[in-house]
This record gives C-alpha cells, structure tokens and sequence, in this order.
C-alpha cells in the first residue's frame, strides 16, 4: 500500500490517481480462469484486490486515465480503445482457452461490448455492479441476480463518495476561516462534521426529490430557529447564529451538488451552471452533452420497437432497471422515470433502437 | 555512436507541457515550440536526414502532421496514425491545404491497432515525444509491431524523454520535473513518463541502434535502430 496515493484517492477523488495499466494474476490462474477488466484508478483497483482475495483470475487493468470506472466511462476516457488495447497488448488471449471477458456494469456507458467482440473476438459479460458479489458471481458460473446489476446508495456509499469529492472543498472553507475569520474556525469544523454526517445519513428520507429541495427544507427549519434566537432574548456563551448560518451554507452547498455526488439523481448545479453560460469546468461538462441536454429535457430518450433486436444489452447494464423483456423477448421502455441518463443503453443497443432525439 | 549535445535541453520541457497544450490542437505546435524554444521543431529536424528519400514511413503519433509534412518534402510517402481525432483534424487540413493528400494517410487508431498493419511493408517508423505516453507494455508491443512491418534493413527513429544514466543527472532531471508535473496534472489530469533505457527495449525489438544522440543533461534522446539486411 501506498499511503500518498490512498489518501490522495481517498479524499481527492476529483483529481486522478492511476496505477500501470496492464494484466495482474490474482491467485493462481490457468487457462479456464475467468478474466476481469477494470480501470486503473489507485482506489478502485486495491478496493477490488482485497474483494478477490482467494480467488484465481486474469486481472486486466485498462486505461482510464487513473479515473474510476463510472466516471471515466461517463467522461469517454474508458472507452472501446481503452479495453480492445489492454485486451490485445497483454496477450491475454494466448495464456487463457476461453474467450469470456468480465465488465464492470458501470463501465457500459464508456466500453461498446459489440466493438470489443469485433475487434478483439472477445465476448463481453456485464459482472455484478458491486466488486464484494463478484466471487459469488463467478462461483454461481457467471450469472447475476437482480439485485447485482442495480447501484445501490446506502449511507455508507453517500459518506465514502461524498467525502471523496467533498473534502478539498472543506478544506479550502478551513483555509478560509483561518485566515478571514480564526474565532470561527473551530466552529466551523464542528458544524460541517454535523451537518455533514446528519445530512448524507437521512438525506434519502428527507422531503423532495432532487438534493436543492431536500437542503431548502432543512436550511428552512435553520432558518426558523436563527429568527427564533434574533427575536427572543436567549443568552448563550456558544456563537449559535454564526453556526446556523455556517450550517444553513454548508448544507446548501451539499444538496446543490447531491446529484453529482449521488449520480442516481439528477444534479442541481450543473444545469444551474449551463444556464450561466458555464459550459463546463476542466473535464467536467455542464453543457452540451446528451446526458445533460436529457437531464434538461432537451433530449427525450425514445424506443423504436422495430428497430429492436432483442439483444437485451439494455436491459443487462442499466444500473436502475428502467427496462424490461415482454414476452416476444423484445424490451419495454418500463420504469423511464427511473431513468437517471446513464446512456449506457444508447451506447449497448445493437439495433439501433434507443435514440436521446 | 554517442554525442551528446546541448541544444535539446528543451525538448524535454515541451515532453511535460505536451500533455496541456494537447487539449489545444491548433495552436499546438506554435505553443510547443515557444515553450522548447524551438527545440521540437529542430528534433524533428534531425530526424528527417535518416530517412531516405522516398522512403515509406509509418509515424506512430503523428499528432498534427508536423513531421509528416517535413517527411514528404523530403519525398517520403507517409503513413500516420493517431488516436486523437483533434489532432488529426488539424493534420488533415495542414495536408489538404497543401495538396499533398495522396502522400499521407491518416487513420485514427492507437498502437493496440498496430497487429493490423501489413508486415514488411515500410522503409522506417518514426516517432517523436510519443512513446512517454505509452504505457511499459503499450510501448514494447509499439516496438514489436514496428520491426514486424519494417522491411529487411529499415529502420526506426525515436525522439523522446529518456531517463539519464548517471545518478546526479536524474536527480536533476526529478527535481526539475516534479514542480512542473505537479502544474501539468492540476490542468489537464494527465502525465508523461521517461523511459528507462531506450536503447535495451529496442535491441530486444530486434534492432541494432545505429545512432544515439543525448541532450547534455541526458535526459532526451534522439536513437536510430535498424534491422538487419537479410532476415
């Protein structure tokens, strides 16, 4: 272990932490074990190691620019080329028989399975979304239950994703107050904690549905009380009203971004940003693109039936379950309210059926 | 078969920056070559004369066509692959507005692609400040598909940041990267790596290094290596 890198991962997810791409034995493999492939982000690659600890397999680590898997699909940079490279250069086809590789679910809006197997002859099974079902997975000869191809969001997931993007900002506040204004300092601290913790741990049972109406709630109630202790004559030695409008802030700042951190919900900010003319941020995109013209409804996802193949791809990666097979084994566009606009669907469909129009 | 010279130094500045300016394919040479004082452009210069005339060259990485344009002056016929599709947008119209579209082909491709090449069908590879974005393996399978479509007796030019032999040297060239790496990740979330020891890779590829020409603080090379005559 790297102890730089695994708090530079941990707590600077924003910036990228790659690791050499390339093929990794785990255990001891031969030429019937199964062949993974993730991307070479520090993070998610040792997170994975310690899920497969007694297991035999390839491991292939693909370029994805030391970006996660889900971002880096998202953000185009673990793409077709990324897996058909690391496929070809690591020789993987002369020490294994088969030809089955192992996808990472969330990888599918980045990684096209019908242009690896035509490039490489390689077959592409989406794995479960979760690296700790993968043993299972394997051991149960590589099929998948329901309840691995959909992203969860339990609050330890929301506390790990939002401290990893979260922490230099609070780190840049802490800057802030030690220089502009040190009496508040450990206030502030204290308050972000708080309200950190309070709100990723309820915030799934909090009134709305996007992140700004969950935090105007809360931030409305703050606001009550700060009114409450302008008006009455409540004596205390503690800064109570610095601390609530501390906390009415930083809970604002929370719920604004909930969708980015969150990515089954739809994000305020960036919307918000496009709408000033902010079209994007280093490699970050507000604008422009099909994910965020759908998230705004300038996009309508449609489903032409005709045009469907019954390839199921759809329905194999998308992490929500917004579609399903009728029984003429062609899919229906089901649950589109669930849709959070992955695009992995529009990027898996053989047939050309799914549109963003 | 060694010379060391001084007047590349530069280059190896440009091989840190080149990851930022890439995000600005127009301007990309001209900012390149402020930013090495000319050094790139003069690289690719030394490059040129060991190619002969009227060779068949296959460029990995030809980025905006720079080289390639110098190549088919020479009378060369080029053949480039790239796997940005900017740059090769940039490269396309720098050709076109030339007319000397029937002397470069361009695919966008990355050296994975390289197993669809033809074997034997070129007289050398070029590649400049390409292979320190390459991956150790992407960079030996680079090498290995280069002397397969080489033919007898071609050969194969690279200019690159190299790591220096001598101890006292690669601390310099660390301590001179480290502030500038720290500026290149922070804008464009990327980094180059040296490569350790050049001329080993390209023995292993089957090539005799015919030419090896060192920056002064030995941190950028210029290396010839060709196959023999008769395989």
């Amino acid at each position: 272990m790297n102890p730089f890198k695994f708090i530079w991962a941990m707590f600077f997810r924003l910036f990228p932490c790659p690791v050499p791409v390339g093929l990794r034995r785990i255990g001891n493999p031969d030429r019937k074990s199964p062949v993974l492939i993730t991307c070479n982000f520090y993070l998610t690659v040792r997170r994975l190691l310690r899920k497969l600890r007694g297991i035999d397999a390839w491991l292939l680590i693909a370029d994805s620019k030391g970006v996660n898997v889900w971002c880096a699909a998202g953000g185009n940079e673990f793409n077709t080329h990324s897996a058909v490279s690391v496929i070809k250069i690591s020789s993987i086809s002369d020490l294994v028989d088969h030809r089955r590789l192992v996808l990472p679910p969330l990888a599918a809006p980045g990684i096209r399975a019908k242009e690896v197997r035509e490039q490489t002859g390689w077959s592409v099974n989406w794995g479960p979304v979760r690296a700790k079902d993968i043993p299972h997975y394997l051991r149960a000869g590589l099929h998948r239950n329901e309840g691995m191809k959909r992203v969860t969001y339990n609050w330890h997931e929301r506390l790990d994703t939002a401290l990893g993007t979260l922490f230099p900002f609070f780190f840049l506040g802490a800057m802030g107050f030690l220089v502009f204004a040190r009496h508040l300092l450990l206030d502030y601290l204290a308050v972000s904690i708080v309200t950190f913790l309070f709100f990723f741990f309820t915030c799934p049972w909090l009134p709305g549905k996007r992140g700004l109406t969950k935090v105007l709630f809360l931030d409305a109630i703050l606001g009550i009380l700060l009114f409450v202790f302008e008006v009455s004559d409540i004596q205390t030695n503690l800064s109570v009203r610095p601390d609530l409008i501390i906390a009415m802030v930083m809970l604002l700042f929370y719920g604004t971004e909930l969708g980015g951190l969150a990515s089954n919900m739809p994000s305020d900010l960036d919307p918000f940003l496009a709408r000033l003319g902010i079209g994007g941020l280093g490699n970050v995109a507000f604008a422009g693109t099909i994910r965020t013209e759908l998230l705004n409804d300038f996009r309508v996802l449609r489903y032409y039936r005709d045009a469907c193949i019954g390839c199921r791809s759809c329905a194999e990666v998308c992490p929500q379950g917004v579609w399903h097979m009728d029984k003429e084994k062609r899919v229906v566009l089901a649950h589109i309210e669930k849709c959070p606009a992955f695009l992995a669907c529009l990027v898996q469909c053989e047939g050309g059926a799914i549109k963003a129009e | 078969m060694f010379h060391y010279q001084q007047k590349f130094e530069g280059a190896m500045l440009s091989c840190i920056f080149m990851k930022i300016l890439e995000g600005r394919p127009r301007s990309y040479d001209r900012r390149m070559d402020k930013i090495s004082r000319g050094q790139v452009k003069r690289v690719k210069e030394m490059v040129i004369p060991e190619v002969s005339e009227g060779a068949q060259v296959l460029e990995i990485g030809c980025g905006t066509g720079e080289l390639a344009e110098m190549l088919i002056a020479r009378g060369a016929t080029v053949t480039g692959f790239d796997s940005s599709r900017e740059m090769l947008d940039v490269a396309r119209n720098r050709i076109a507005a030339k007319g000397l579209e029937d002397k470069l082909d361009i695919q966008q491709m990355g050296v994975e692609a390289m197993d669809g090449l033809q074997a034997s069908s070129f007289d050398a590879v070029v590649s400049t400040l390409v292979l320190t974005e390459l991956s150790d393996d992407e960079r030996r399978f680079a090498l290995k598909h280069s002397s397969r479509v080489l033919r007898p007796g071609g050969v194969i030019i690279i200019a690159d940041e190299v790591v220096p032999r001598k101890v006292i040297q690669r601390l310099f060239q660390t301590l001179v990267r480290i502030p500038m790496l720290a500026l290149t990740y922070l804008v464009s979330h990327t980094s180059t790596h040296p490569i350790e020891d050049l001329p080993a890779e390209l023995k292993t590829a089957g090539f005799t290094i015919k030419k090896e020409i060192r920056s002064q603080g030995d941190s950028f090379a210029l290396i010839v290596g060709s196959l023999p005559e008769n395989q």
